[in-house]
Protein backbone atom coordinates (compact mmCIF):
# COMPACT_ATOMS: atom_id res chain seq x y z
CA UNK A 1 0.00 0.00 0.00
CA UNK A 2 2.75 2.16 0.75
CA UNK A 3 4.21 2.58 -2.60
CA UNK A 4 7.12 5.25 -3.38
CA UNK A 5 4.53 7.29 -4.83
CA UNK A 6 2.55 7.19 -1.91
CA UNK A 7 5.55 9.06 0.40
CA UNK A 8 5.59 12.03 -0.87
CA UNK A 9 1.62 12.22 -0.83
CA UNK A 10 -0.68 14.12 2.13
CA UNK A 11 -4.08 13.74 2.49
CA UNK A 12 -6.26 16.34 4.01
CA UNK A 13 -9.39 18.34 4.76
CA UNK A 14 -10.78 21.20 6.42
CA UNK A 15 -13.56 22.60 7.76
CA UNK A 16 -14.23 25.81 9.63
CA UNK A 17 -11.42 26.22 11.85
CA UNK A 18 -11.35 22.45 12.11
CA UNK A 19 -8.38 20.68 10.00
CA UNK A 20 -7.36 17.19 9.59
CA UNK A 21 -4.62 14.91 7.75
CA UNK A 22 -2.91 12.14 7.05
CA UNK A 23 1.15 12.01 5.88
CA UNK A 24 3.88 9.88 5.62
CA UNK A 25 6.37 12.52 6.57
CA UNK A 26 7.71 13.95 9.60
CA UNK A 27 5.21 15.12 11.93
CA UNK A 28 5.88 18.85 12.25
CA UNK A 29 4.97 20.75 16.02
CA UNK A 30 4.95 24.08 14.61
CA UNK A 31 2.80 23.43 11.44
CA UNK A 32 0.10 22.29 13.50
CA UNK A 33 0.53 25.09 16.54
CA UNK A 34 0.47 27.51 13.26
CA UNK A 35 -3.41 25.81 12.13
CA UNK A 36 -4.88 26.72 15.02
CA UNK A 37 -3.15 29.83 16.40
CA UNK A 38 -5.43 32.58 16.65
CA UNK A 39 -6.04 36.39 18.16
CA UNK A 40 -9.19 35.60 19.84
CA UNK A 41 -7.57 31.97 21.40
CA UNK A 42 -6.07 32.54 24.71
CA UNK A 43 -4.09 29.08 24.89
CA UNK A 44 -3.15 26.29 22.65
CA UNK A 45 -3.40 22.85 24.10
CA UNK A 46 -0.61 20.36 22.07
CA UNK A 47 -1.06 16.74 22.69
CA UNK A 48 2.18 14.68 20.45
CA UNK A 49 1.66 10.77 20.53
CA UNK A 50 5.27 9.00 20.60
CA UNK A 51 6.17 5.54 19.64
CA UNK A 52 7.09 3.43 22.46
CA UNK A 53 10.13 0.79 22.40
CA UNK A 54 8.05 -1.51 24.36
CA UNK A 55 4.74 -3.26 24.53
CA UNK A 56 4.39 -4.71 28.12
CA UNK A 57 7.99 -4.63 28.59
CA UNK A 58 8.22 -6.96 25.35
CA UNK A 59 10.74 -4.52 23.30
CA UNK A 60 9.29 -3.42 20.28
CA UNK A 61 12.16 -2.49 17.23
CA UNK A 62 9.21 -1.12 14.53
CA UNK A 63 6.37 0.45 14.44
CA UNK A 64 4.29 0.97 10.74
CA UNK A 65 0.62 2.49 10.32
CA UNK A 66 -1.96 1.63 7.37
CA UNK A 67 -5.20 3.01 7.12
CA UNK A 68 -7.74 3.41 5.11
CA UNK A 69 -7.32 7.17 3.80
CA UNK A 70 -10.78 8.95 3.05
CA UNK A 71 -12.83 7.01 5.56
CA UNK A 72 -10.26 8.06 8.06
CA UNK A 73 -10.27 11.77 7.21
CA UNK A 74 -13.85 11.68 7.15
CA UNK A 75 -13.84 10.34 10.97
CA UNK A 76 -11.02 12.44 11.72
CA UNK A 77 -12.80 15.96 10.49
CA UNK A 78 -16.09 14.37 12.09
CA UNK A 79 -14.52 13.72 15.38
CA UNK A 80 -12.71 17.73 15.23
CA UNK A 81 -16.35 19.57 14.17
CA UNK A 82 -18.29 17.83 16.84
CA UNK A 83 -15.38 18.37 19.45
CA UNK A 84 -15.01 22.16 18.27
CA UNK A 85 -18.63 22.61 19.17
CA UNK A 86 -18.95 20.86 22.46
CA UNK A 87 -15.61 22.79 24.12
CA UNK A 88 -16.28 26.24 21.80
CA UNK A 89 -13.06 26.00 20.75
CA UNK A 90 -11.70 28.28 18.02
CA UNK A 91 -9.38 25.78 16.19
CA UNK A 92 -8.62 22.12 16.03
CA UNK A 93 -6.05 20.37 13.72
CA UNK A 94 -5.37 16.68 13.93
CA UNK A 95 -2.59 14.89 11.98
CA UNK A 96 -1.63 11.04 12.34
CA UNK A 97 1.61 9.85 10.68
CA UNK A 98 1.57 6.67 8.45
CA UNK A 99 3.78 4.32 7.62
CA UNK A 100 6.80 3.02 9.08
CA UNK A 101 7.27 5.56 12.16
CA UNK A 102 10.42 5.25 14.00
CA UNK A 103 10.39 4.62 17.79
CA UNK A 104 10.39 7.81 20.21
CA UNK A 105 8.65 9.78 16.83
CA UNK A 106 5.67 11.36 16.82
CA UNK A 107 2.79 9.44 15.35
CA UNK A 108 -0.16 12.07 16.02
CA UNK A 109 -0.59 14.94 17.05
CA UNK A 110 -3.99 17.25 18.28
CA UNK A 111 -3.66 21.16 18.71
CA UNK A 112 -6.85 22.83 19.76
CA UNK A 113 -7.29 26.53 20.66
CA UNK A 114 -9.49 28.19 23.06
CA UNK A 115 -10.29 31.65 24.30
CA UNK A 116 -9.47 29.78 27.92
CA UNK A 117 -7.60 26.89 28.94
CA UNK A 118 -9.86 24.49 30.60
CA UNK A 119 -11.57 24.44 27.35
CA UNK A 120 -8.74 23.52 25.43
CA UNK A 121 -7.45 20.67 27.75
CA UNK A 122 -10.46 19.48 28.27
CA UNK A 123 -10.93 18.98 24.57
CA UNK A 124 -7.29 18.17 23.55
CA UNK A 125 -8.30 15.19 25.96
CA UNK A 126 -11.37 14.11 24.11
CA UNK A 127 -9.63 14.36 21.25
CA UNK A 128 -7.07 11.59 21.36
CA UNK A 129 -9.75 9.33 22.81
CA UNK A 130 -12.38 9.45 20.19
CA UNK A 131 -9.25 9.08 17.96
CA UNK A 132 -7.87 6.01 19.33
CA UNK A 133 -11.55 4.98 19.05
CA UNK A 134 -13.14 5.61 15.94
CA UNK A 135 -10.91 6.59 13.24
CA UNK A 136 -9.80 3.62 11.02
CA UNK A 137 -5.89 3.55 11.34
CA UNK A 138 -3.80 0.35 12.07
CA UNK A 139 -0.53 -0.48 14.31
CA UNK A 140 1.63 -2.73 13.52
CA UNK A 141 4.28 -3.41 15.86
CA UNK A 142 7.19 -5.69 15.24
CA UNK A 143 9.27 -7.44 18.08
CA UNK A 144 12.82 -8.59 18.04
CA UNK A 145 12.95 -12.33 16.94
CA UNK A 146 9.00 -12.50 16.98
CA UNK A 147 5.96 -12.44 14.76
CA UNK A 148 4.46 -9.08 14.49
CA UNK A 149 1.35 -8.06 15.97
CA UNK A 150 -1.76 -6.27 14.71
CA UNK A 151 -2.56 -3.56 18.02
CA UNK A 152 -6.34 -3.10 19.15
CA UNK A 153 -6.82 0.03 20.97
CA UNK A 154 -10.31 -1.35 22.52
CA UNK A 155 -9.05 -4.55 24.25
CA UNK A 156 -5.79 -2.36 25.30
CA UNK A 157 -4.72 -6.12 25.28
CA UNK A 158 -2.16 -8.00 22.91
CA UNK A 159 -3.12 -8.21 19.50
CA UNK A 160 -3.47 -11.01 17.10
CA UNK A 161 0.01 -12.85 16.15
CA UNK A 162 0.30 -12.66 12.93
CA UNK A 163 1.93 -15.30 10.46
CA UNK A 164 3.26 -14.37 7.24
CA UNK B 1 -6.33 0.78 -2.87
CA UNK B 2 -9.93 1.76 -4.23
CA UNK B 3 -9.32 0.69 -7.35
CA UNK B 4 -12.55 0.09 -9.63
CA UNK B 5 -13.60 -3.52 -10.00
CA UNK B 6 -14.09 -4.81 -13.08
CA UNK B 7 -17.97 -5.09 -14.37
CA UNK B 8 -19.97 -7.79 -12.29
CA UNK B 9 -17.86 -6.49 -9.35
CA UNK B 10 -17.23 -5.34 -6.23
CA UNK B 11 -14.45 -4.35 -4.77
CA UNK B 12 -13.46 -5.19 -0.99
CA UNK B 13 -10.36 -3.92 0.73
CA UNK B 14 -8.71 -5.73 3.54
CA UNK B 15 -6.52 -3.65 6.47
CA UNK B 16 -4.49 -5.05 9.46
CA UNK B 17 -5.04 -8.36 10.01
CA UNK B 18 -7.68 -9.20 7.22
CA UNK B 19 -4.51 -8.07 4.97
CA UNK B 20 -2.31 -10.27 6.51
CA UNK B 21 -4.50 -13.31 6.45
CA UNK B 22 -5.65 -12.36 2.59
CA UNK B 23 -2.27 -11.90 1.40
CA UNK B 24 -4.10 -8.86 -0.20
CA UNK B 25 -4.99 -5.52 0.21
CA UNK B 26 -7.79 -5.12 -1.95
CA UNK B 27 -9.73 -7.69 -4.94
CA UNK B 28 -12.95 -7.76 -7.02
CA UNK B 29 -15.70 -10.37 -5.90
CA UNK B 30 -18.25 -11.51 -8.34
CA UNK B 31 -21.97 -9.25 -7.21
CA UNK B 32 -24.52 -9.03 -7.02
CA UNK B 33 -24.22 -10.34 -3.54
CA UNK B 34 -26.22 -10.51 -0.62
CA UNK B 35 -24.47 -8.67 2.47
CA UNK B 36 -25.46 -11.70 4.77
CA UNK B 37 -24.02 -14.00 2.84
CA UNK B 38 -20.22 -12.05 2.64
CA UNK B 39 -18.74 -13.56 5.85
CA UNK B 40 -19.52 -17.09 4.48
CA UNK B 41 -18.11 -15.93 0.75
CA UNK B 42 -15.05 -14.96 2.31
CA UNK B 43 -14.65 -17.93 4.90
CA UNK B 44 -14.98 -20.23 1.34
CA UNK B 45 -11.73 -18.27 0.05
CA UNK B 46 -9.89 -17.85 3.24
CA UNK B 47 -10.57 -20.93 5.83
CA UNK B 48 -10.53 -19.48 9.38
CA UNK B 49 -10.88 -15.78 8.60
CA UNK B 50 -14.30 -15.51 10.16
CA UNK B 51 -12.97 -16.49 13.34
CA UNK B 52 -9.55 -14.94 13.14
CA UNK B 53 -10.88 -11.71 12.14
CA UNK B 54 -14.37 -11.00 10.49
CA UNK B 55 -16.40 -11.74 13.75
CA UNK B 56 -14.78 -8.62 15.54
CA UNK B 57 -14.46 -6.28 12.33
CA UNK B 58 -16.96 -4.03 11.14
CA UNK B 59 -18.15 -3.53 8.01
CA UNK B 60 -18.63 -0.17 5.69
CA UNK B 61 -19.97 -0.04 1.95
CA UNK B 62 -19.13 2.94 0.03
CA UNK B 63 -17.45 4.54 3.28
CA UNK B 64 -20.67 4.32 5.60
CA UNK B 65 -20.88 1.62 8.33
CA UNK B 66 -23.93 -1.10 7.73
CA UNK B 67 -24.74 -3.97 10.29
CA UNK B 68 -23.79 -7.71 8.65
CA UNK B 69 -27.22 -9.88 9.35
CA UNK B 70 -25.82 -12.92 11.29
CA UNK B 71 -26.03 -16.08 10.65
CA UNK B 72 -29.19 -17.78 9.57
CA UNK B 73 -30.83 -14.06 8.98
CA UNK B 74 -31.50 -13.02 5.19
CA UNK B 75 -31.02 -9.07 5.54
CA UNK B 76 -32.41 -6.78 2.51
CA UNK B 77 -28.75 -5.89 1.74
CA UNK B 78 -27.19 -6.64 -1.77
CA UNK B 79 -23.42 -6.07 -2.29
CA UNK B 80 -23.84 -4.28 -6.34
CA UNK B 81 -21.54 -3.60 -8.75
CA UNK B 82 -19.33 -1.09 -8.10
CA UNK B 83 -19.57 -0.75 -4.27
CA UNK B 84 -16.47 -0.47 -2.40
CA UNK B 85 -16.83 -3.26 0.82
CA UNK B 86 -14.22 -3.09 4.02
CA UNK B 87 -13.55 -5.42 6.43
CA UNK B 88 -12.36 -2.74 9.72
CA UNK B 89 -10.61 -4.57 12.07
CA UNK B 90 -10.37 -2.69 15.75
CA UNK B 91 -8.07 0.16 15.12
CA UNK B 92 -5.39 1.16 16.76
CA UNK B 93 -4.56 5.21 15.59
CA UNK B 94 -2.57 7.36 18.09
Amino acid sequence: MADSQEQEQQWELSEEGCHVSLTHDNLNVNTIMDRVRSPSAGAIVLFAGTTRDNFAGKPVHSLTYTSYHPLALRTLLSIATSIKATHGLTGIAITHRLGPVPIGEESILIAVSSPHRQAAWRAGEQALEECKDRVEIWKREEFTGEEGVWRANRDGKMGVKVTE
Amino acid sequence: MSSTPPPGHFQILYFALASSLTGKDAEPLPAPLPLSQLFSKLEELYPGIKSQVLESSLVTVNMEYVDVPSRGEEGEAVLQEGDEVAIIPPVSSG
